[in-house]
């Protein structure tokens, strides 16, 4: 009983046999209980249906015609009878040809193979064999060489390409986006490398405030990032009428609790930090919070979230282009570090101009007095051509060397860099993709007495940045070429007590197009290649 | 036992029927093995013929015709050397070669009519050759 079950199983797991006898086959029986029409080999079908029928759709029906002999069934229809009638006939059907097959010792030959039902246990092999786009029409047994594996599937659950949805325990990464309106849905995958910063609604109530999900700190952290966890950066308490505090202890998480009538602790910002290796490997994420709390009136909160993305071993510093400059977006720059020949990573973005490594200059204030201006600089944008300046009021009582240094650092700003990045994204270790910024220097005035050692001013620093296209005629990447900081002098003349003047301060950064024009390039005339085939004169060579 | 000729007053052992037979023989082979490979060629187009099955058909060719010229060879020689030696060796040479025979009438991958026919005549061709060379050592030894 125990085997007859087991070959019943068997039956069932390899599907149904293969029907090989040519007079049970009947292609044109669709309909399931019910006489199809013009099909002379349904077995639905009474003596009465086939009177009816005007031809047979199938007339024969064969095996392979390559065999030698086979069973042939013949279904015709008889007009001339009075009811016509089905006609059936079972016949040896003889190949004459001499190339038909006699036998066959293969037995897959001659028929399709019947598919292997997938079970518990060969469906990890049938995916692996099946499971892809593509797959040969043999089975792997025959083959002598079977395909390497690909060597980067090893590893391929850790490796991210750019926008692939960032995978977590049980599901992916999300980032709560307003989809149509603008609530929040919290199915937004959050993309690899890809930044995205959003803002939506969410409603939610005093009373029910800890039984809300979203706005619960637990809800972002707790999915790790495969094998990744996510840490708590920092948190920032914000409080009813929006003033924010940064708590020191990060490390402890806050639950939405009801305190007074109030629901504290709930998150109204959440900005993901993930760092990666340049393989595609995510190795740390961490989370920033702003936590607020609502009042009883309060029926919806705004969220808003972040993510972006930094390559260990650097620091974030935006790139301004990738890898041409991108008008409007800051001019990188940097120095090199005393004694290195090359400029080292972290050394170099720490000693930058500003703390994003931007070029910058002197920003005009309201209040023009060069003196008292409040040390505020801005940054040099690519492409635009800016100029800014200040109003220096010289009394009788200045001195000059004090006075030229405060000028100095007014216009040059505390460090003024060495090196421009000459594309956007240039990278600090690339010495060659940083530019030395050249230092020239003029006056005003031609010194017409040199007897006198007058003292010189700055008053002008004009920053000349000369860039070029650079890549394909359709694609052109601005690249910076020269950096050229002129710095002006004027000699500073002693006044008479009393009296005052005014001398303006100018700063200003001129961005000039130095591309070489298009060359026209024409194709080759086409040379006749005429040339005996190697073994023309062949029993003599 | 066949009627003896004499010649110089001399019986003369060979057997020409079964001299007449190797030369037939030779021909025929060359024929044969012409005819199975391209068979073999053009099952491997026209139907589904996996390497190994290929492998072995054509493996087994080759040595059918190493062993089919190397019995010729020697079968002839002993009959017309009048030589026991060569004439048994081929007679056993003849028993793989007849293995063979039918391994391609009956257990090839695919047996088309044309391998029934051509591999009918060879055995046919095999039968009578090997009741000949039995005669002929008999004679020789005797």
């Amino acid at each position: 009983p125990s085997k007859a079950r087991d070959t019943a199983w068997e039956r069932v797991r390899s599907g149904p046999a293969p029907l090989t006898d040519v007079a049970k086959l009947c292609v044109c029986d669709l309909l399931v209980a019910q006489c199809d029409v013009n099909c002379c080999c349904d077995p639905d079908c009474s003596a009465a249906d086939f009177s009816l029928f005007t031809t047979c759709s199938v007339p024969i029906v064969t095996g392979d015609s390559h065999l030698c002999s086979q069973k042939a069934a013949i279904y015709s229809l008889d007009t001339d009878a009075n009811p016509p009638e089905r006609v059936f006939e079972l016949v040896d059907h003889v190949n004459p040809s001499v190339f038909c097959i006699h036998a066959t010792n293969y037995e897959q030959a001659l028929s399709f193979s019947s598919p292997e039902i997938p079970t518990a246990e060969n469906f990890d092999e049938l995916l692996k064999k099946f499971g892809s786009a593509t797959f040969r029409a043999e089975p792997d047994s025959w083959s002598m060489n079977s395909d390497v594996p690909d060597p980067s599937d090893a590893n391929e659950t850790y490796r991210y390409e750019y926008g692939v949805p960032i995978q977590t325990v049980d599901a992916f990464l999300r980032l709560p986006s307003p989809v149509v309106s603008s609530w929040c849905s919290d199915a937004n995958p959050a993309g690899f490398l890809v930044h995205q910063a959003t803002k939506c609604v969410r409603s939610i109530s005093v009373e029910n405030c800890g039984n809300i999900q979203a706005v619960s700190m637990l809800f972002y952290i707790n999915s790790s990032i495969l094998a990744v966890n996510i840490s708590v950066q920092s948190i920032v308490v914000q409080s009813l009428n929006g003033m924010r505090t940064l708590l020191n202890s990060s490390s402890v998480l806050r639950h939405p609790m009801i305190v007074d009538e109030l629901c504290i602790n709930i998150v109204l910002g959440v900005s993901y930090h993930i760092t990666y290796t340049d393989t595609g490997e995510i190795i740390e994420a961490a989370a920033s919070f702003v936590l607020g709390a609502v009042n009883k009136e309060a029926l919806t909160i705004q969220q808003s979230f972040e993510i972006n993305f930094t390559q260990v071993n650097t620091n974030p510093v935006p790139f301004s282009g990738n890898p041409g400059y991108v008008v409007g977006l800051a001019v990188r720059a940097g120095f090199k570090p005393q004694g290195y020949p090359f400029p080292i990573a972290l050394l170099l973005s720490a000693l930058n101009t500003n703390k994003y490594g931007q070029l910058t200059i002197l920003q005009s204030t309201a209040n023009q007095d060069c003196l008292t201006a409040q040390e505020s600089r801005t940054p040099v944008l690519f492409g635009y051509n800016m100029i800014s300046g200040c109003k220096l009021r010289i009394t009788a009582a200045m001195n000059c060397q004090p006075l030229a240094q405060v000028l100095l650092d007014l216009l040059m700003g505390q460090s003024f860099p060495e090196y421009v990045a000459s594309f956007g994204n240039s990278q600090a270790q690339d010495v060659l993709d940083w530019v030395p910024i050249t230092h020239l220097h003029t006056s005003e005035q031609r010194i017409s007495n040199t007897f006198q050692s007058s003292c010189q001013i700055p008053v002008a620093l004009e920053i000349e940045v000369k860039w070029t296209k650079y890549g394909s005629l359709v694609n052109p990447q601005a690249r910076i070429v020269n950096v050229t900081a002129t710095t002006t002098t004027t000699t500073l003349k002693q006044l008479p007590l009393g009296r005052e003047r005014t001398i303006p301060i100018t700063t200003s950064v001129v961005f000039t197009d130095i591309s070489s024009p298009a060359e026209p390039g024409y194709k080759a005339w086409p040379t006749i290649n005429a040339k005996l085939p190697h073994d023309f004169f062949f029993p003599f060579v | 036992l066949l009627p003896l000729e004499t010649l110089n007053n001399s019986y003369q052992l060979s057997s020409i029927p079964l001299q007449l037979l190797f030369y037939i023989n030779q021909f025929y082979y060359i024929f044969y093995f012409v005819v199975t490979l391209t068979m073999i060629v053009y099952k491997s187009h026209v139907f589904s013929y996996p390497d190994q099955f290929l492998a072995l058909d054509l493996t087994l060719l080759c040595i059918m015709a190493t062993l089919e010229v190397l019995r010729l060879y020697l079968g002839s020689r002993g009959n017309l050397a009048e030589d026991e030696g060569p004439l048994g060796l081929s007679l056993a040479i003849m028993i793989g070669s007849i293995v063979l025979s039918v391994y391609f009438l009956v257990w090839q991958t695919y047996v088309l009519k044309v391998d029934v026919i051509i591999n009918s005549v060879l055995l046919l061709m095999y039968g009578l050759e090997s009741v000949l060379q039995v005669l002929t050592i008999a004679a020789v030894v005797g």
